[in-house]
């Protein structure tokens, strides 16, 4: 890429930018969506606990908030959504626990302001009903607040679904493409990037934990952003079962969120402990780890430290107390004409739909001419899964193709054929090929499948397996040939 | 291919599989098949291509591909069916198979009996629940163990090692010999994880340094790991403040235990014992579904291939008898694990019959004496988990046994420090 030009250009391709890109396929927008990774939702959208239709379980989403608006008015598009797009959206419901009376009053009020915004559906239940809904949960729960509204989705899988769709409706994605420097021309903007530049009329700014960064480039950061970090475990798939419902119980100190919720790929997630980070370092502190565990532990008291297979750390942007702690970013620049950043913090993946049209809304406003596209399609179909198909259906996929008879991975049992498809749709790392297809995301952590897949992706990619890197740019696995490292020292 | 009417179907192709196999034929069974996932017989085998297999079962010093290379040619020479490129993904509780591979599609198949014999897996980073980032460079032992010995790649040149099990050690000195440098073996244990031959043949000849009550705090490096900070742990395995230190590595291996894979046995309802993490057996390898055997690592993880091919043989003889109606005793005895044993396999066992017992200690201990009941004790001058003890016990001891369950204990020790 010397030098393109188009009209509106997004920056990042997590979920936000990729709901903005769909948003915008609808209409006869030319835009261009740039990621820097090397595959899409690798930020923040990754790094969280897959659920969405939030806005009715926590007083934090006071309605004077952007923020608490978006994700009401999120909840009821994200299952058509999801349906569109062919995403695994599965409703689970919300149990908040109840301990003693004061956690009651507290939930109370949430309950009555429920209702007042008609996120109907909200129901107290006593311990008895509790137990049969969830016979592993603490004793010490004398009841629970039901919230209804609370469903679980695939994050990574959301918004390269998003993306996909965008991208059949004509908007360019280009991932490994970081932006670099933006100046200000007349009526356009000049952004470079390490590819090369483009020049375009507006800009979205959508760059997750490096939104602030980016509206610098254009002297436009007329906010400040705080990075939280918040810790996840996940549980091994045998414990699919063992609660089904998000269970949530207020923490027992400040800067901890005691959630445990089912997967829609069967395994549980518990988490997360929240405290201010650094920037970037999303490395796991081993005593947040630990008080993770302990307070997941306070929900199920029968959790094993054994069943658990993995755990990282995300980011989360949250503003400063001057415009209310839990308020977010979505909002035309004051100073820099045509130019919209956005940024949800917590929960950005529930607000990403109504987040997209409030965008494209800004966009009309700052000038940008939307003329509906007819030949917009919003359907796009996933690639199969063979482990989740019926038997008739497998057979039928290994007749048409033998590579979906070969398992590479065997925790998830992930064929050939689907780590090549992945590939087809543009995996080209390790990583890439496990948020695609979950090969590498069962209980052994990528130990079997590893050197399988990346001779998958050596063979289709026509490189090196020394050129095969983990999740793009610096992150090669295997540094040297078998007796390089001898015949250098002789 | 003909898959009806099978007597025995095995399921990996291991050191445990083709022992299972070849004795299941020799007991009689007349249709015996294996299926493997993997393109060839032998299982994790190919990867060990260091020696010291076969000392015991072959009285030779084998490779592993050797070792496995005898039991290949055996499985062929025996006209044993076998079924490459296989993976089974789901086992019932009364036998039946399915299976998919790339030639028939998907295969559904109903043996009289079954050998679970799928060994076990390596415990990895999530398992341990490891502080830091999430770079490039981290692997389990035996993820690098076969990238450098079957794909033909180093995974990098300054190498750190977490753990002091076996194929931790033997990758120590197997990058060694590659030209790289393994800066250390980093144990939190007071003592190693595996065998002592691997301490002093892996470790001391090639001068590796091995830091006992040690463990890594943190992974440092966003893209490829840049280095690893080490502590000296105290009596509770927390690290000790002030004792923390960098080392600059690209590599991380993993040999932190492993795990007898059983997924499989858990959907045909298989019980599993919680402390080896294998299924429950009594002396002739049954799992409490009946028909269903398992032998070797995925019963509990030995330290050699050959009690690896010799309990697989038990399951396999089983196999065959259970496959022609032979009657399998069944009056059931329990063993239970009692002072300072952390198993013991089996975990039934029958009185009329000579049986060898396998169990593993908690903790180690010095001049010390192994007690069953009344009936066997012996001395030991230094027990280690890290080495499994062997019990052979006659049928006339075993007559004088009078309850239902008997504890095997460690007895007499004053603990090391």
């Amino acid at each position: 890429m010397a030098q393109m030009e188009t009209e509106v250009l997004i920056i990042g391709g997590g979920v936000l930018g990729a709901a903005v890109a769909r948003e915008l396929s609808r209409y006869k927008v030319d835009a261009i969506l740039v990621e820097k990774e090397a595959d899409f939702g690798w930020g923040s959208t990754k790094t969280n606990m897959c659920i969405v239709c939030q806005g009715g379980d926590t007083l934090e989403f006071r309605p004077e908030y952007r923020r608490s608006k978006l994700v009401w008015d999120s909840m009821p598009l994200m299952e058509p959504l999801c349906q569109e797009l062919d995403v695994p959206f599965k409703k689970v419901g919300e149990l908040a626990l109840i301990r003693n009376n004061e956690e009651l009053s507290k939930f109370q009020k949430l309950k009555s302001r429920a209702e007042k915004l008609g996120l109907g559906g909200h129901q107290f239940i006593d311990q008895d009903t509790l137990r049969q809904m969830e016979p592993n949960v603490t004793r010490e729960a004398i009841g629970a607040l039901y919230d209804p509204h609370i469903a679980i989705v695939d994050p990574v899988r959301l918004t390269i679904a998003l993306i996909e769709n965008a991208s059949q409706n004509g908007v360019n994605v280009m991932r490994e493409t970081q932006v670099v420097r933006i100046s200000q021309e007349v009526n356009q903007f000049k952004v470079e990037t390490n590819r090369g530049s483009v020049m375009c009329r507006f800009i979205v700014n959508a760059a997750g934990t490096s939104v602030d960064k980016i509206a610098r480039l254009v002297n436009s950061d007329d906010f400040v952003l705080y990075p939280i970090r918040g810790y996840v475990g996940i549980l091994d798939k045998n414990l699919g079962g063992f609660i089904k419902h998000e269970i949530h119980m207020r923490p027992d100190a400040p800067g901890q969120m005691n959630i445990l919720t089912p997967s829609v790929h069967g395994n549980l997630f518990f988490g997360t402990t929240m405290q201010p980070g650094v920037r970037g370092d999303c490395s796991v502190k081993g005593r947040i780890a630990e008080i993770g565990f302990q307070n997941a532990r306070k929900i199920v008291p029968d959790l094993s430290e054994r069943d658990i297979i993995h755990s990282f750390a995300g980011f989360l942007m949250f503003r400063n107390w001057e415009v209310g702690w839990h308020e977010c970013v979505v909002q035309a620049s004051q100073k820099v004409p045509r130019f919209i950043s956005i940024c949800i913090g917590y929960p950005g993946v529930s607000a990403a739909p109504a987040a997209a049209h409030e965008v494209t809304d800004l966009l009309r406003r700052e000038g940008l001419k939307l003329e509906t596209d007819e030949s917009f399609s919003p359907f796009r179909k996933a690639s199969p899964v063979f482990n989740e198909l019926p038997e008739e259906q497998q057979k039928e996929l290994i007749a048409k193709n033998p590579r979906y008879g070969h398992a590479v991975c065997r925790c998830e049992t992930v064929s050939e054929g689907e780590i090549v498809e992945a590939m087809r749709h543009g995996a080209t790392t390790l990583d890439g090929v496990k948020f695609r297809t979950r090969a590498g995301m069962g209980r052994c952590q990528g130990g079997f499948c590893t050197p399988r897949v990346v001779k998958i992706l050596a063979r289709e990619l026509g490189l090196s397996e020394e050129k095969i890197t983990k999740k793009g740019r610096e992150s090669r696995l295997l540094l040297h040939k078998s007796k390089e490292l001898i015949e250098a020292q002789i | 291919m003909n898959y009806s009417d099978i007597d025995v179907a095995v399921i990996g192709s291991g050191p445990a599989g083709m022992a299972a196999a070849i004795k299941a034929k020799e007991e009689g069974a007349e249709h015996v098949l294996i299926l493997e996932r993997q393109e060839q017989l032998g299982g994790l085998l190919h990867q060990c291509v260091h020696n010291g297999f076969g000392l015991f079962y072959f009285g030779q010093d084998l490779t592993g591909p050797e070792y496995g290379h005898r039991f290949a040619e055996k499985v062929k020479d025996l006209g044993i069916q076998v079924l490459l490129e296989t993976m089974v993904t789901r086992i019932s509780a009364d036998r039946q198979i399915t299976a998919v591979n790339n030639r028939e599609g998907v295969l559904c198949l109903m043996p009289r009996s079954l050998v679970l014999a799928m060994g076990c897996r390596e415990r990895s980073r999530g398992q341990l629940n490891l502080p830091g980032t999430r770079p490039a460079g981290i692997f389990t032992a035996g993820t690098a163990q076969r990238f450098v010995n079957v794909e033909g790649w180093i995974p990098g040149k300054k190498v750190v090692i977490l753990g002091s099990g076996d194929i931790g050690m033997i990758m120590a000195r197997r990058l060694t010999l590659e030209g790289a440098e393994v800066k250390a073996v980093v144990e939190i244990l007071p003592y190693i994880g595996g065998l002592t031959r691997n301490e002093v043949q892996c470790l001391h000849d090639f001068h590796i340094p091995l830091l006992l009550e040690h463990t890594i705090t943190e992974t440092h490096g966003q893209q490829r790991l840049e280095a690893v900070t080490i502590a000296k742990v105290n009596k509770d395995k927390k690290p000790v403040n002030g004792s923390h230190q960098m080392i600059e590595c690209d590599t991380l291996l993993l040999s932190v235990g492993l795990i007898p894979e059983n997924e499989l046995s858990r959907m045909a309802g298989v019980a599993l014992d919680p402390l080896t993490g294998g299924p429950g057996v009594d002396q002739w390898r049954e799992t409490s579904v009946s028909g269903i055997f398992a032998g070797g690592n995925v019963v509990h993880v030995h330290d050699l291939v050959d009690e690896v091919s010799w309990e697989a043989e038990i399951a396999g003889t089983s196999a065959a008898r259970f496959a022609k109606k032979e009657e399998l005793e069944k009056e059931k005895k329990i063993l239970k694990p009692g002072r300072n044993i952390r198993y013991v396999v089996p975990q039934t066992i029958s009185a009329q019959h000579d049986v060898t017992l396998y169990a593993r200690v908690k903790d180690m201990e010095e001049n010390v004496t192994l007690k069953m009941g009344d009936i066997f004790s012996k001395s030991l001058r230094v027990v280690k988990p890290g080495e499994m003890l062997k019990i052979d016990l006659s049928r006339s001891q075993l007559r004088q046994l009078k309850d239902d369950a008997v504890e095997l204990s460690i007895e007499g020790a004053k603990r090391r420090q």
